[in-house]
């Protein structure tokens, strides 16, 4: 029963997703005094992406990188409740709590790393070997946030934790435990692949990082998830940190926010190398959220 | 008198011990060893002695029944007399030593004799 | 039943019967001694039989007719008689090995031997003080003779130097003696204990003087340089008779001498001793040349036991069995080593690679390493156990401390010697064999066997050389000619089949660990099936390594414990050092534990503070003031096991060094032996503080940084197994880390650890392992794309990699689970913040790994490269298979466990195991339900993705969009070396070798401090009795200016 439910939160996701970061590029391109591009500029993308039929691929585990990718964004999604109090839309989160999002994390980035590394192509390695560098630092402090949350209330489960911030705008954990939320917050800024931390990506000096070799209907597969991922990311923020969301209109305007702030910080400032940004991590967010967790 | 015996006993020993520690010849030192070793049988002897007493030997003069009292103990004169006998042993081995050892190596110095070492 | 008085008779007779015969009967002279020297020991060995079995009563022997102390007499009882045993075996043994040299000296050179032998057994025998002066000149003269013997033209200096030193020894003797009559009236020993020789007025420096007389006979530090040169120039069969019988029968000498004196000069003889015995270990640590070195060793020994005389009265009953223990050991292992000395030509300690040929003779040589280190089970182990427990009863912990630090260096000398033995390059012509001479090598072996045997009976413990795993590890020994897949079957069978006998009496902790080591090692074994031909070796250091662990598990008490514990050093010691360039590590390996091992020791005979059989059960009663100490002494020397941070710098190496299937292991099963301690450790003692600091949590913080460094090294290495090793480092800290918590869940993540470690790391070690055999490297930037053409074993890696890596769905995420649910409730929240740091950073060497190992750019000598063999597979696939079940049901075992913990915390279960879902107090975990989930997304994509590029075909590997460049070369273009490069410009000031620096440091500074120091051993006679008189004015005045 909860299938239809789960694939209904899917296909809402999957298009606001889609909207959203289209959005968001095209105010970026604004503050750059550039027009940017259509607002379904993503559909046109991936429709493409998908009607492309290849003869190419590298291996079994180049079949399975976007594969591996988007089950993880999908997985993550339906793992968490989307909706407060909604039991409809609060998913397959059954199967697990926090911990359980958490790790899921890893398992599309693992997955990727896996497939675009049979591609044999250097830049890829060289892409993941830096994503993977950053995402060991640029995790500490959300990890050290999600342990000072989990105490402040108490609980692993998801959906308590949202319950336990209900009653008004107050009682958020942002109002609450404002140092978790700082290092999470900055923490967030090193996952979104955006500036300062986009070096992964890094779309002057190699093209395009780990999906180098990706073309056609992977390449589609993995912009699907790039329009799901950071929605599945910012759920879980939202969840944790700022109350969670009520109602659809609700969640929509609180992932847009959140996913802004990334976007603001973005277009302000230039690019990080590897070892500044874990430098980064570890002088500026990582004392924020010690302190988190040693005053909880 | 016996304290006289007891020192010259004790003089002989050191001498020779400085004797075996300073010189490198090594029939000097096996002669500086023949010389402590009689310091010590002198010492040997000085301890046993009490004063106004006979030689133990049993015989007319001294009686079985009173020789307790007038004779000196003999025990260490016996020592002495196997302190002797084992001291010429090891002499005469440390000769058949310093005899090969000249014919491994002609000469008689023992700072030469140092293959062995650490 | 003959007097013992005719040992006596019959060997001088003999010697003057020699001397009536003429010349050219060579061969009845040697009859006459051989037969000569048997009688003497069928006569000593008669009494002892009656002495030891019939319950006889110590004899005494009277000569000239009456009572002393008007003349001599002799005791013999159950020490002497065994002593005397001693003395005309290893004279018999003597005379055999020198068969050649006594005929070519003739009938004066038995002579003199047999005169040697009837001497040391007077000074055994005699009561008498001027009669015990004279044995020992008979002895000092019969020794002069017999280094004569020697075919090194050296032997006469070092002659000579004894020499003049025992001048100096029988004048300090005469000298003390007679004032010690003057003042007693006595010569005899015992009546001059009765008078109490201290009382009269210059009775003590009387006293002290022969005192100093007789242990100057013992080489005691510094007056020892004349003992050494003898060791190395004499004859090695003499040099065997110097130590063994020499060695023993002055200690026993020294032993009555200080009847007289009484116990307070006890304290001096355990100093004298002490010194003796850790300097001479240090300056052995230096030695090149083996029989200097078995003559630093000999002194060693010879320092210990008059250690163990000067606390005779804290042994108590026990010191005969101590001190013999420790004598026979070392007489018996040094005969035997000076003997297989005879057997190599050349001198140089690497030069015994030559006994790699004979594997009896290396069996031989392993015999009497281990008996002079006391591991289980010969007589030394024991005697180590009695004595570190009566030390640490009475106090004397310096002392216990001071012997534990010896021995670990003696057996740091020890076992690098045997190293060069496995490893050394192998000289052609390096054994000088003679079947005779082997021989009696080898009957050494045997007595050490029986010794062992023998001890074991008298030890009240248990006879180890009764317990069944043991016995099957050495069923190994003869069987070893067989080819090994059959020995590898019966080594499978015997595993399961002890599990499968064994498993209703386990609880479930136990359960859990003898499941992972049993039958989890006998599917790493089913890797060894792989193996051609015999494997020499291999099986009797592996069923050791099971033995130790079997006995482990079901170790009620501490020395059942400690013994297992060493059992299974020891044969994994064995394994590790079979790898063809592993010596150095197998030996920082041995080390290492070893020192853990008396650490360990230490903190049991703390434990215990006397009590005979203790339990372990007993270590929650331990009291203040030791409780802080016992726990940690106990916890260190698990941690030195479970390679924590700062006693990790073993493991790389060893582990990566190792054979194929060994590496899983000593990886996956034997580091967690040392779990398996803490986790005992841990549930009796549990919290503890010293000076106010709680242990458990410097434990804590330990794990963590364990955890973060192994992590971190991990990633910066090329060698893939080394990388693995790393890793073990980092997930016992975990494992440790969960222990330290000291909650519910902490302890039931570590047993998680157990389970998920066993199995994905020993399937990691052996998928590397199959690859490294066919690649010919282990530097992963060699290899590359192999992923088609060793796909099993590339998905054996990929799920190991994922189970590492914590990510759902694999078990690996079941222990982050429990972790998070965990430190809920911890008490420190610090520590986590490098646990943290460390969880991520696993990901970037489990990646690194797998990409450049098997994606990336195939080279081409690679591209013939075929999947690893059937059976090192195997039982990757067994571990893929156990992993996914694991992975969705870790209930199965891990419930049981709970339930088992639940007492220890106040009876609360720590999770809810009802239906599917796992329950904690905080959260909740469905592993079916996320297989599920993830398992049916996952099919769709790909189906669809399958079906969408239905017609897409592999292209070739230089297929790539490469900025409008052609790549030049595979090498070129593969991604693989110095992976983490802008990682070590961020963090890699955490990996300062600082450990290993301090290490290295350490046992530089402490050989350099040999090197420096033993040039005192000049060489010059004279030099040498400056040593001896500067030893005794030195000792007179700490001792007497103390007194």
């Amino acid at each position: 029963m909860r299938i239809p439910w789960a694939l209904l939160t899917l296909f809402i996701v999957i298009n606001y997703g889609l909207l959203m970061t289209a959005l968001v590029q095209k105010i970026g391109a604004r503050v750059g005094r550039r027009h940017g591009i259509p607002i379904w500029q993503n559909y046109i993308d991936m429709l493409k992406n998908y009607a492309l039929r290849t003869s190419i691929t590298h291996g079994v585990m180049f079949y399975l990188g976007p594969v591996f990718r988007l089950s993880g964004g999908v997985g993550l999604l339906l793992f968490v409740p989307s909706i407060y109090g909604s039991e409809m839309f609060a998913n397959f989160s059954f199967a697990g709590d926090l911990i359980l999002a958490l790790y899921f994390v890893f398992f599309g980035t693992l997955g990727m790393a896996l497939g675009a590394a049979e591609s044999g192509h250097p830049y890829s390695a060289i892409g993941i070997t830096r994503g993977l560098s950053q995402m060991t630092a640029a995790e500490l402090p959300f990890a050290l946030a999600v342990f000072a949350v989990a105490l402040q209330y108490q609980t692993l489960s998801v959906t308590e934790i949202v319950a336990a911030q209900q009653g008004g705008v107050l009682h958020w954990t942002l109002f609450t435990n404002p140092l978790a939320v700082a290092a999470a917050m900055m923490s967030f800024l090193g996952s979104m692949m955006r500036p300062p931390f986009d070096v992964v990506l890094a779309p002057q000096e190699i093209p395009i990082g780990p999906p180098t070799e990706y073309h056609s209907s992977f390449l589609a597969m993995m912009q699907t998830n790039r329009a799901l991922f950071p929605v599945a990311k910012i759920v879980v923020y939202m969840n944790l940190f700022f109350g969670g969301a009520g109602s659809w209109p609700e969640f929509f305007l609180k992932v847009f926010l959140i996913y802004m702030v990334s976007a603001f910080v973005g277009v302000v400032f230039p690019r990080f190398r590897v070892e500044q940004s874990i430098r980064w991590f570890l002088i500026w967010a990582v004392p924020l959220g010690i302190l988190a967790v040693v005053l909880v | 008198m016996d304290w006289i015996a007891m020192a010259t006993g004790f003089i002989l020993i050191l001498m020779g011990l400085y004797g075996a520690l300073t010189n490198r010849n090594i029939l000097r030192i096996i002669v500086s060893f023949s010389v402590a070793n009689t310091g010590v049988n002198l010492v040997l002897v000085a301890v046993g002695y009490m004063r106004g007493r006979t030689a133990p030997i049993l015989d007319e003069a001294v009686p079985m029944a009173d020789a307790v009292t007038r004779i000196i103990d003999p025990l260490p004169q016996a020592l002495v007399l196997t302190a002797i006998v084992i001291g010429l042993g090891v002499t005469a081995l440390m000769l058949t030593y310093a005899y090969k050892l000249y014919e491994e190596k002609g000469t008689l110095d023992i700072s030469k004799c140092r293959d062995l070492k650490w | 039943m003959v007097s013992p008085l005719y040992i006596i008779a019959v060997g001088l007779g003999a010697a003057f019967l020699l001397g009536l015969l003429p010349e050219k009967w060579q061969r009845a002279a040697y009859g006459v001694t051989l037969l000569a020297l048997a009688l003497m020991g069928w006569i000593a060995g008669s009494w002892l039989w009656a002495f030891a079995l019939q319950g006889a009563a110590p004899v005494e022997i009277f000569t000239a007719g009456t009572q002393p102390p008007f003349a001599i007499n002799f005791r013999v009882g159950l020490a002497e008689a065994s002593l005397a045993l001693l003395m005309a075996l290893t004279g018999l043994h003597a005379a055999l090995y020198m068969r050649d040299t006594l005929f070519k000296q003739g009938r004066r050179a038995m002579a003199v031997l047999l005169i040697f032998v009837m001497a040391t057994c007077g000074v055994i025998f005699t009561r008498d003080l001027f009669n015990l002066f004279v044995f020992m000149e008979l002895v000092v003269i019969s020794t002069g003779g017999l280094v004569l013997l020697s075919a090194d033209r050296r032997a006469l200096g070092a002659g000579l130097k004894y020499l003049i030193v025992s001048q100096l020894v029988s004048i300090l003797m005469l000298v003390g003696m007679v004032f010690a009559y003057h003042a007693t009236g006595t010569l005899n020993i015992d009546g001059m204990a009765a008078a109490q020789v201290d009382l009269f007025k210059g009775g003590a420096l009387a006293f002290f003087l022969m005192l100093m007389a007789v242990l100057a006979e013992l080489k005691p530090f510094p007056a020892n340089g004349w003992g050494l040169d003898i060791y190395e120039s004499a004859h090695p069969a003499f040099a065997a008779l110097f130590s063994a019988a020499t060695g023993a029968a002055t200690v026993y000498a020294a032993d009555k001498l200080l009847l007289i004196g009484g116990a307070q000069w006890l304290p001096l003889a355990s100093a004298i001793g002490i010194v003796t015995f850790v300097v001479a270990n240090i300056f052995a640590l230096v030695q090149d040349n083996d029989r200097r070195l078995l003559g630093y060793s000999s002194i060693a020994q010879v320092g210990l036991i008059l250690t163990v005389i000067g606390q005779r009265d804290l042994l108590g009953e026990q010191y005969y069995f101590v001190a013999g223990g420790i004598l026979l050991a070392h007489a018996v292992a040094k005969a035997g080593l000076f003997w297989l000395s005879g057997l190599v030509a050349a001198r140089g300690l690497g030069d015994w690679a030559a006994l790699r040929g004979h594997p009896v003779l290396v069996f031989a040589f392993v015999t009497f390493i281990a008996l002079l280190v006391g591991l289980p089970p010969f007589p030394g182990f024991y005697a180590k156990w009695e004595l570190a427990h009566a030390l640490a009863a009475n106090g004397q912990l310096w002392l216990l401390g001071l012997i534990l630090f010896g021995a670990l260096l003696e057996a740091a000398y020890l076992f690098r010697w045997f190293g060069y033995v496995l490893k050394r390059e192998q000289p052609q012509t390096g054994l000088l064999l003679q079947a005779i001479k082997e021989d009696v090598a080898l009957s050494a072996v045997v007595v050490a066997w029986l010794l062992a045997y023998l001890w074991g009976e008298l030890s009240g413990q248990g006879n180890l050389l009764q317990a069944i795993p043991l016995l099957f590890a050495l069923l190994f020994l003869p069987l070893d000619w067989l080819p090994a897949k059959l020995k590898n079957g019966l080594a499978v069978a015997g595993l399961v089949g002890w599990f499968y006998l064994h498993y209703p009496s386990y609880d479930a902790l136990q359960l859990i660990f003898a499941a992972v080591m049993l039958p989890g090692g006998a599917i790493i074994l089913l890797a060894s099936f792989q193996t051609q031909q015999r494997r020499v070796g291999f099986y009797p250091a592996a069923m050791l390594m099971f033995a130790g662990l079997a006995m482990l598990i079901e170790a009620k008490t501490s020395f059942a414990f400690f013994a297992a514990w060493e059992l299974l050093t020891v044969g994994s010691y064995f394994l590790i050092l079979r790898g063809k360039h592993s010596e150095p590590h197998a030996l920082s390996y041995i080390v290492f534990s070893l020192g853990g091992a008396f650490l360990m020791l230490a903190g049991f005979a703390l434990a215990a503070q006397g009590v005979p059989d203790f339990k372990i059960a007993a270590l929650a009663q331990v009291a203040e003031p030791f409780a802080p100490w016992v726990f940690a002494l106990l916890a260190i020397g698990f941690m030195t096991k479970t390679a924590a941070v700062g006693v990790h710098i073993w493991l790389p190496g060893a582990h990566a060094e190792a054979e194929t299937d060994v590496s899983p292991l000593v990886s996956g099963i034997l580091l967690k032996a040392g779990l398996f301690g803490l986790f005992v450790l841990l549930m009796t003692m549990g919290k503890q503080q010293l000076y106010g600091v709680e242990l458990t949590h410097v434990m804590l913080w330990i794990g963590a940084i364990s955890a973060l460094i192994g992590n971190l090294l991990a990633i910066f290495q090329e060698d893939a197994k080394r990388l693995l090793a790393y890793s073990s480092i980092g997930q016992m800290g975990y494992a440790l880390f969960g222990l330290a918590m000291m909650n519910h869940l902490g302890w039931l993540m570590a047993l998680m650890f157990v389970i998920n470690h066993y199995i994905y790391k020993s399937m990691l070690f052996l998928s590397v392992g199959g690859v490294a055999k066919r690649t010919g490297t282990r530097d992963m930037y060699r290899m590359g794309g192999l992923i088609t053409l060793m796909p099993l074993s590339f998905i054996a890696t990929m799920i190991g990699i994922i189970a590492v890596s914590g990510v759902p769905p694999l078990s690996g995420f079941g222990g982050r689970w429990i972790f998070y649910n965990a430190i809920m409730t911890a008490e420190y929240r610090l520590p986590m913040v490098i646990i943290f740091l460390a969880g991520p950073i696993a990901f970037l060497y489990l990646f690194r790994l797998i990409h450049t190992i098997f994606l990336g750019q195939l080279k081409d000598e690679l591209r013939t490269v075929k999947e690893a063999p059937f059976w090192i597979v195997l039982p990757q696939m067994i571990f893929v298979v156990a992993l996914l079940v694991f992975a969705l049901v870790p209930g199965m075992a891990l419930r049981h466990v709970d339930a088992y913990l639940a007492p220890f915390f106040g009876g609360q279960s720590g999770l809810d195991w009802a239906g599917l879902t796992i329950t904690s107090e905080f959260g909740y975990w469905s592993p079916v339900s996320i297989m599920l989930v993830i398992g049916v997304i996952f099919a769709t994509l790909f189906a669809w993705l399958l079906f969408v590029n239905r017609r897409a075909q592999p292209v070739k590997q230089f297929n790539i969009v490469f900025a409008g460049e052609r790549p030049f070369r595979p090498e070129t273009t593969h991604f693989a070396w110095n992976f983490f490069a802008p990682y070590r410009k961020a963090l890699g000031f955490l990996t300062q070798p600082l450990v290993t620096i301090f290490w290295e440091t350490l046992t530089e500074l402490l050989h350099s401090a040999a090197d420096i120091l033993r040039r005192m051993y000049t060489g010059n006679g004279q030099t040498y009795a400056i040593h001896l008189l500067a030893f005794v004015i030195i000792v007179y005045l700490l001792w007497m200016g103390g007194l």
